[in-house]
């Protein structure tokens, strides 16, 4: 296996990874599978050049050098989720987990028509970060530097969460309500800051996602987190719904398998990648319904 | 005198299930309440009700004066009132130690946290030597003792158990009414108990309620109804 493919699999894997904490993040405390998440992505893409519907993108808050760009537009991030909460799903805390699946539908479909209706439906070419294409050798390797800027973000990422989940107040009162929601309730634990805590964390997620979809591709496209959430969707899936570390493992091994597919598979069949991958998806579930690591406290919501 | 717990006129209602009506209750500031009757008489039902778990149907709850019902449970907890459910619902994925500290997050006394962790190790021993361990790993008994000392780090007022002696070994339970009651006299804690044995509460003390079909039918001294018991069983050769 050549070096060269190890770095693909890993920054594939890593931003599938990202995505796909993104929405476990919230289906832990909430057990909502929020589907808005893809818009999310769009939404923090998006934020990078001025509103106007022409064909050509003029860089906003893009233009802006990395330092501040980056941390802006995780905030942004993280508000238009926590504004959705509140907006949306804090009105609905009562209700039933498919209502609130049908919520985050219709949330993302508005936010999508929101972008429609502000920046027009044809995809925009956004040079952000251009100089990060130049390769760098590695051993037998030429990497892009963006690839390994990708990987090294989404380990701190990881390391961050973690222990953010591991020593932090919030991270301890997002575990404990992750295993029994009223019983934290009953502890005090105020479902507001936990809830709140939990879609900012997971759109900060989203907009790290986009950060690289952007870099990566050099287009700013409406329907750009919709391919991606299916893939995070089904990570979390095979990860066991609300297995935060299930839904990292699941997010790098498709990416991986992905990737090891496009370089393995003979030209004839590669084509038809995503139908062998989605048939190992298929192979996982039905030996573990469940998911791979399906967590203890996976009961639905009370 | 006003009640430290007060219930007036409670009902508590599953759709169209009725599990408790006209249910009024007033428990004195110290005092050790067990709560018994058949199942489904809804016993755990008025414990829930009281801790903002489940809502009341209709009806007043007052802690101090202060009205609870309508208040959520978070709310409820963060005035001093602390329960311990039905099924002790730890955190299997934490550590002892986190169990313990999900209801500190609502503190401001942050030394006397740590002289509360001090004595809950003190009274249950073996949470202090499994304090780095999945909670999900103790055995039924020591999950018990956690969920009791996870309610006391809370630092409650009024303290709810449902049923503490469910599923233990006679002599566990033995262990646990101890602690409790020691636990209890330090604190100055009013504790209200869910125990299905009279002979036990009577063992223990205090005043005992009888429950059936969502109301209270009777109210005494816990060896009152031992005694009632004692001769029910040896009259019919069953328990009551
Ligand atoms: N979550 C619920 N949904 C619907 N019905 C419920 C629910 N919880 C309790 N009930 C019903 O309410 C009634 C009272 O139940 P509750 O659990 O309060 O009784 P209990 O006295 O605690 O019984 P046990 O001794 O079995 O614990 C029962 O008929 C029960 O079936
Ligand atoms: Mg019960």
């Amino acid at each position: 296996m050549s070096l060269q493919l190890v770095f693909d699999a890993l920054a594939l894997g890593g931003i599938y990874a990202v995505a796909a904490l993104g929405i476990a993040l919230i289906f832990g405390v909430m057990r909502l599978v929020n589907f808005a998440h893809g818009q999310f992505i769009a939404c923090a893409v998006f934020a990078l050049i001025v509103p106007s519907t022409d064909a050509l993108a003029v860089l906003g808050l893009g233009a802006l050098p990395a330092p501040v760009l980056v941390p802006l537009i995780l905030l942004i991030g993280a508000g238009l989720a926590v504004l959705a909460e509140a907006l949306v799903f804090r009105p609905m805390r009562n209700a039933s987990p498919v209502a609130l699946m049908v919520g985050s539908f219709a949330l993302g479909v508005a936010l999508q028509n929101l972008l429609l209706a502000l920046y027009g439906g044809r995809p925009k070419a956004v040079s952000l970060w251009a100089e990060l294409g130049q390769p760098v050798q590695i051993a037998s390797a030429s990497v892009p530097l963006l690839q390994l800027i990708v990987i090294a973000a989404v380990a701190v990422i990881l390391a961050g969460l973690a222990l953010m989940l591991r020593k932090s107040r919030l991270g301890l009162e997002m575990r404990a309500a992750a295993e029994d929601f009223t019983m934290a309730r009953m502890l005090g634990v105020r479902s507001n800051r936990v809830i709140s805590g939990a879609f900012a964390l997971s759109g900060g997620l989203a907009a790290v996602v986009a950060l690289v979809l952007v870099a990566q591709t050099g287009v700013a496209d409406v329907r750009m987190g919709g391919q991606i959430m299916l893939v995070a969707f089904i990570a979390t899936v095979v990860g066991g719904m609300g297995s935060l570390s299930g839904a990292v493992a699941a997010g790098l091994g498709i990416g991986a398998a992905s990737a090891l597919l496009q370089a393995g598979l003979p030209a004839d069949a590669r084509p038809f990648r995503d139908a062998f991958l989605y048939g190992g998806v298929i192979l996982v579930l039905l030996f573990r319904p469940q998911g791979l690591f399906a967590p203890v406290g996976a009961k639905p919501r009370v | 005198m006003m009640a430290k717990l007060g219930v007036y006129d409670l009902a508590v209602r599953y759709g169209k299930l009725t599990a408790i009506s006209d249910l009024s209750l007033a428990v004195a500031e110290g005092e050790r309440v067990f709560v018994s009757g058949p199942n489904g008489a809804g016993k755990s039902s008025l414990l829930s009700a009281i801790a903002g778990a489940v809502r009341a149907a209709h009806g007043r709850i007052e802690m101090d004066g202060e009205i609870l019902s309508g208040l959520g449970a978070e709310a409820i907890a963060r005035r001093g009132l602390s329960m311990v459910p039905e099924g002790r619902r730890i955190f299997p994925g934490l550590t002892v130690l986190e169990n313990l500290s999900v209801g500190t997050g609502m503190r401001r006394d942050r030394s006397a946290v740590a002289d509360d962790l001090e004595t809950v190790f003190t009274a249950f021993p073996i949470l202090r030597e499994r304090a780095r361990s999945a909670a999900g790993a103790l055995s039924g008994g020591q999950q018990q003792m956690l969920a009791i000392a996870r309610a006391l780090m809370t630092n409650p007022k009024v303290m709810m158990v449902d049923e503490p002696s469910l599923g233990l070994a006679p002599k566990v339970v033995d262990e646990v009414y101890d602690r409790l009651c020691q636990l209890q006299a330090l604190r100055g804690l009013t504790l209200v108990i869910v125990e299905q044995s009279s002979a036990r509460a009577a063992r223990v003390g205090g005043r005992m309620l009888l429950m059936r079909g969502g109301r209270i039918v009777a109210d005494g001294d816990a060896t009152e109804f031992a005694a009632r018991d004692l001769l029910a069983e040896a009259y019919f050769g069953g328990a009551a």
